[in-house]
């Protein structure tokens, strides 16, 4: 029992550095920046409410009336109650009554009304965060999402925005009230005493220390709560993800320890969060009261000097209570303004990354490609690792068929990945008919190609929209078509419902060879002038294989193509064959020119052959 | 709701202090207007400063310990509602990792996400403002009628009356309110799960230049999702309006009885103008009502998807723990007419398959694709549960073994080789927790990946990014064969692991396997892998058509053949032959 009561107090201290309050990154402080200081995000976030500027003025107006009803409705009974009751007239009263009736109506009418178009305005707000955010995303280039781990990415556009969400919804309408009310009651106390009002603002300062003192740490806590709940969000995503490979080496434990301790952190910034933020109304409460008795005691002295009245007194001591109340509303509502800037930071910080199309405004578009590649001494290194591929050139010509040919690791996939622009060369130049693709727009570059990456992926939804995806205005008859092609439609067609099956997220039912045929007849519905084929058919049984690669022979005609293929029989029809190692050309040629030459292809192709023979 | 309440349990002690402590403040709250009327009336109005000073200090001190208390009790409140949430998460996250393959298509990835981070944090908030503040408003309320009672019988029956018309509604409310926040969060979700599709597929989406197309997608669930908030927060909004409505009605029925009643001397003044005094505070602690019933709904809304989970029954039955009989000591496999559907899909996968694979053997699977190779694998470890038939490891049925031991002495290699955010050697201790140096070394010489991890600047302290994105497939695939090497598994399964690995390679790693006495079964479309098996199966549309050494598929299967002709060329073939 004393245990479980000491345990509050014993929590492990959170370390506060008031100093350094930005987020240590690591790999990107400088973009960091923009989004530090909280003045600047609470620009952001007003820059967003005030899209809907007249409807927040009407919310503005509705509190304005609501206040006023509020004081007019005690207002009126008092007076029917001085007027009426007391005189026993009961003619008058039924006016008086109706009248307030009106008053009565007419206020609920208006906090309904502020809040009404408040949510409106809040939830336009937050959707449009939102919206804005995904869109940002999407113009960031691939290491971004290299570097990230998804679910943080996903806790931001949920926790973090929902974090703004709730402060919108009530703080808006609280501080314009609170605003409202005190600048109300302030006049009126200067009117009966500026002494006394000055007595009463001395509590100020102390607030304000007080106020500090909180915020500072609760700002801090509510960030660092913000991005431990990311970061536990990101364990939760790789670990759903990766549940065959928990399950089957029976790693349930270990991974529950590991979310014990990601969890752990997350306990402890959000008990000492939420136990600071919680000191604010007691403070603030506190120091009503001793206003109340300062206003007491310095008038009492007074009244008795007979610098003012005791009448002044009695009402002064009702203002005060009035004007700390607001203040409280105001201190509790900075406080969750906090928390809202703590998740709109997160937002803002991925907002502020370089975006792809910001930098390529001055690129020009690729148009009508014919498919002339050429790789000019091209290097590349993952964040200044050691280099994956090093002075690369070759030169693939209108419809040749080049394919990429080496052990793992030798850096085929990174030089299609350059090709595609989804990472830039640190060194060397790329182009397409003579010109630079480095300054062509990426997405008009991409435009001009057709991909079946290594990686095939399916979209929740139907079969169909799944290979519609390769040109969203394809007919349902083009798409059986490309699923023939492809050699996927026997098999689509014995689903339950054929084109319209629904894949579900697991992908359950749908095996890693159907899926590469669905990417197939993905691409083979794009017209493209380049297409790129990264291990399309890896997981696809070689019969199936042999029939696809007429549907393929035909797609490459007249289109320049890049092949990755460890099976060497698919890609002995290669104009040229690019034998990598280590990140470099090794050799160059067709098939028989590298047969001949008895090298590392040759040796490839004889230990396949061999080994095949027996 | 009274779920939500059983989370709590544990922090019994903290909620009491809590709920006390909040007694204390509101003590002090009830007992300052008695103090500021004591310095008014006798002090300020009789000139008396000695009084207001000895009022005054009072209050002061009161204000002080209604300081303390407010204080304290924000310890314990963030106690409770840090822990009880911190708990949720435990259990939820627990909860999920027993789950079998089957409960997932229940709860995708993305809703899961957002129930453990989301919806906790939902139950958190509530439960720290309902220990501060919750019990103030009943009170209040309870404390006002009562002592309108006293005051005047006649007049403060017109609370009486409206007070259980007012708490009906706000029920009502809780709950109506609590159905729309919890098609908030299901929109939650959605928003939740295009992002995780997004980020998951952004080569492709790239690749395609789809970004106008799924902008529009997420727009509409976003949308979506902000159409369901509007509704629940406007219709959630509408309770204080009400409130003020009924309460100010009610100020109208006193005042109006009350003339009645002070014209044929049922009242008097003074009683009337007291009990509207109740009724206006009354008024104020109902809209402290309001706002918990704000935070009720939403969190009854998120008990709810958190209990659906915890209560989500797992189909996979786990054996209990057999002192002598779950050890796999020879690793003898057999499948006697095996039968499997996935769950909720009609189609049989696998279906009536037999085969043995006796201990220490190596066997391959060869099919089409869509054959069933993978869904047959998948019942080895048991990951998924029979429809029918058994399969049989050392004499022993899989379901009665114990689900830890039977997967702890299989190595499994997936098809797509998913490897974890840390370094190289944190993912090669998911094989085996207490793997030495050596022993690591000596499986990813196996795996063959040994040089590579050499070259790394880091060695096997290189990080590996999210899903391995700074490797090459051929590596991810070798470091996921070494993950399951490390282990020394009695039974090695392999799902076309070696599929980017060139021949020469993987003509080391099979003879590397050979110094492991495991029984091997690896699916695999190469023929260079099969022919040294011992057994090959060859699967069509989820059974076994044929079965033999190479040699004698060559000569028995014209499937075989086939399939042996494609990867040489014609010519070859026959020349081979």
């Amino acid at each position: 029992m004393l245990d479980k009561l000491k345990e509050p107090f014993q929590q492990e201290k959170f370390k506060i550095n008031t100093e350094t309050t930005d987020e240590k990154g690591g790999s990107q402080p400088q973009t960091t920046k923009r989004a530090q200081d909280w003045k600047g995000t609470l620009k952001r976030i007003w820059d967003y409410l005030s899209e809907s500027k007249a409807r927040l003025f009407l919310v503005l107006l509705m509190v304005f009336f609501s206040s006023l009803f509020a004081l007019l409705g005690p207002f009126i009974v008092g007076m029917s109650i001085d007027n009426f009751i007391v005189t026993e007239e009961t003619t008058g009263l039924k006016w008086v009554l109706l009248s307030l009736a009106l008053i009565y109506v007419l206020h609920s009418l208006s906090v309904w009304l502020q809040h009404y178009w408040m949510i409106q305005v809040a939830q336009q707000t937050v959707y449009k965060m939102r919206t804005n955010l995904f869109d940002h995303l999407h113009t960031l280039p691939i290491p971004f999402f290299d570097k990230r781990k998804h679910g943080d990415l996903m806790s931001r556009l949920t926790n973090d925005i929902e974090n703004v969400s709730n402060t919108l919804n009530s703080s808006v309408i609280q501080i314009f009230a609170s605003i409202l009310t005190l600048i109300g009651t302030l006049s009126v106390m200067f009117y009966l005493s500026p002494l006394l009002t000055l007595i009463t603002l001395t509590i100020v300062p102390v607030m304000v220390y007080g106020m500090k003192w909180i915020t500072k740490r609760t700002g801090v806590l509510f960030k660092a709560q913000q991005k431990n709940l990311g970061e536990l969000n990101g364990y939760i995503q790789e670990t759903m993800s990766g549940q065959r490979i928990i399950k089957t080496f029976s790693q349930e434990d270990k991974v529950i320890q590991e979310f014990g301790e990601r969890n752990i952190e997350l306990k402890k910034v959000g008990f000492w969060a939420q136990t600071i933020s919680g000191f604010i109304p007691k403070l603030m409460n506190m120091l009503n009261n001793f206003s109340f008795a300062i206003i007491a005691g310095v008038g009492g002295v007074l009244a008795i000097n007979g610098v003012i009245t005791i009448g002044v007194i009695v009402i002064f001591a009702e203002y005060a209570r009035q004007f700390t109340r607001p203040l409280n509303d105001l201190a509790n509502q900075f406080n969750t303004l906090l928390s809202a800037i703590a998740g709109a930071e997160r937002v803002f910080t991925i907002m502020d990354e370089d975006n792809e199309l910001i930098d390529e405004r001055e690129k020009i578009e690729l148009n009508n490609v014919k498919g002339e590649v050429v790789f000019e001494d091209v290097s590349f290194s993952y964040e200044n690792d050691e280099e994956t591929i090093s002075g690369i050139s070759f030169q693939a010509d209108v419809g040749e068929m080049v394919a990429f040919v080496g052990p793992t690791g030798a850096g085929k996939t990174t030089i299609i990945s350059l090709l595609s622009r989804f990472y830039d060369p640190t060194d060397g130049v790329i182009s397409i008919d003579g010109v630079d693709t480095s300054s062509v727009k990426r997405e008009s570059l991409r435009r001009q190609m057709a991909f079946v990456l290594q990686d095939s992926f399916l979209f929740q939804g139907t079969i169909r929209e799944n290979i519609r995806y390769g040109r969203l205005n394809a007919t349902d008859e083009e798409i059986v078509e490309a699923a023939k092609s492809a050699n996927a439609h026997s098999f689509i067609e014995q689903m339950p419902d054929a084109y319209d099956t629904e894949i579900d997220a697991e992908g359950g039912g749908i095996s890693q060879g159907q899926k590469q045929l669905l990417s197939i007849a993905r691409a083979l519905l794009v017209d493209p002038s380049i297409l790129i084929l990264d291990e399309a058919t890896s997981s696809i049984d070689t019969i199936t294989e042999l029939k696809i690669q007429e549907a393929l022979q035909r797609l490459m005609k007249g289109r320049t193509s890049f092949v990755i293929a460890h099976r060497l029989n698919t890609i002995q029809r290669a104009d040229q064959i690019l034998v990598l190692e280590e990140g470099q050309i090794i050799e160059k040629g067709s098939h028989d020119q590298l047969l001949g030459e008895n090298g590392f292809y040759s040796d490839l192709y004889y230990s396949q052959l061999k080994s095949e023979v027996g | 709701m009274k779920r939500l309440f059983s989370f709590l349990g544990p922090y019994r002690v903290a909620v009491y202090v809590a709920l006390f402590l909040t007694i204390v403040e509101l003590t002090v709250e009830l007992l300052q207007p008695l103090l500021m009327s004591k310095i008014i009336d006798d002090g300020i109005m009789q000139n008396d400063l000695s009084v207001v000073m000895l009022w005054g200090g009072v209050m002061v001190g009161f204000s002080l310990i209604a300081f303390a208390a407010g204080v304290i009790n924000s310890f314990y409140a963030a106690l409770a509602s840090q822990y009880t949430g911190f708990d949720l998460r435990t259990k939820l996250f627990e909860k999920v990792q027993s789950f079998a393959f089957s409960n997932f298509s229940q709860f995708p990835t993305s809703s899961l996400m957002t129930r453990m981070t989301n919806d906790v944090n939902q139950i958190q908030n509530t439960i720290f403002m309902s220990l501060r503040i919750m019990l103030r408003a009943p009170l209040l309320v309870i404390g006002s009628i009562i002592m309108a009672l006293f005051v005047n019988v006649q007049l403060a029956l017109i609370l009486v009356v409206t007070i259980p018309f007012l708490i009906a509604f706000l029920v009502w409310m809780v709950r109506k309110a609590g159905k729309m926040f919890k098609a908030v969060q299901a929109r939650v979700d959605i928003v939740n799960n295009v992002v995780q599709e997004n980020l998951t597929a952004i080569r492709l989406i790239k690749a395609f230049i789809r970004r106008k197309y799924e902008s529009n997608r997420f727009t509409i669930a976003s949308d979506e999702l902000r159409v369901k908030t509007v509704k629940a927060l406007r219709l959630i909004e509408a309770t204080m309006p009400v409130i003020l409505l009924v309460m100010n009605g009610s100020i109208m029925a006193v005042l109006w009885f009350g003339s009645v009643g002070v014209n044929n001397g049922g009242a008097s003044v003074g009683e009337v103008v007291a009990i509207v005094n109740y009724v206006t505070r009354m008024t104020g602690a109902l809209s402290i009502f309001s706002m918990i019933v704000i935070m009720f709904s939403r969190a009854r809304a998120s008990a709810d998807r958190i209990a659906d989970v915890l209560d989500e029954e797992v189909d996979l039955k786990d054996a209990d723990d057999q002192p002598n009989g779950s050890r796999i000591t020879a690793g003898e496999i057999q499948f006697d007419r095996v039968t499997f559907r996935y769950p909720n899909k009609e189609k049989r996968v696998v279906n009536g398959l037999s085969f043995q694979a006796k201990a220490g053997d190596r066997v391959a699977v060869l099919g089409a694709t869509g054959a069933g190779k993978t869904s047959m694998f998948q019942l080895i470890p048991r990951l998924y549960d029979l429809d029918d038939g058994t399969i049989w490891i050392d004499g022993q049925d899989i379901r009665k073994m114990k689900l830890s031991y039977l997967r702890r002495q299989i190595g499994y290699v997936p098809q797509e080789a998913m490897l974890f955010t840390g370094s190289i050697h944190d993912n090669l201790l998911w094989g085996k927790e207490d793997a030495s140096l050596d022993e690591m070394i000596q499986a990813v010489k196996d795996a063959q990946i040994y040089h590579t991890i050499e070259e790394l600047p880091n060695g096997f302290d290189t990080r590996i990014g999210q899903r391995g994105v700074n490797l090459s497939g051929g590596q991810k695939q070798r470091l996921s064969i070494a993950r399951a090497l490390i282990r020394k598994p009695k039974i090695l399964l392999l799902d076309d692991s070696t599929s980017a690995l060139d021949v020469k390679t993987e003509g080391r790693l099979l003879d590397a396997l050979r110094t492991y006495s495991c029984t091997t079964i690896m699916i695999t479309q190469k023929m260079s892998t099969t022919m040294n098996a011992d057994q090959i199966l060859l699967m069509e549309n989820g059974t076994i058509s044929a079965r033999g050494t190479h040699e004698e598929l060559m000569r028995s299967s014209s499937l075989y053949l086939k399939i042996y002709e494609s990867q040489l060329g014609k010519e070859e073939a026959t020349g081979a032959r």
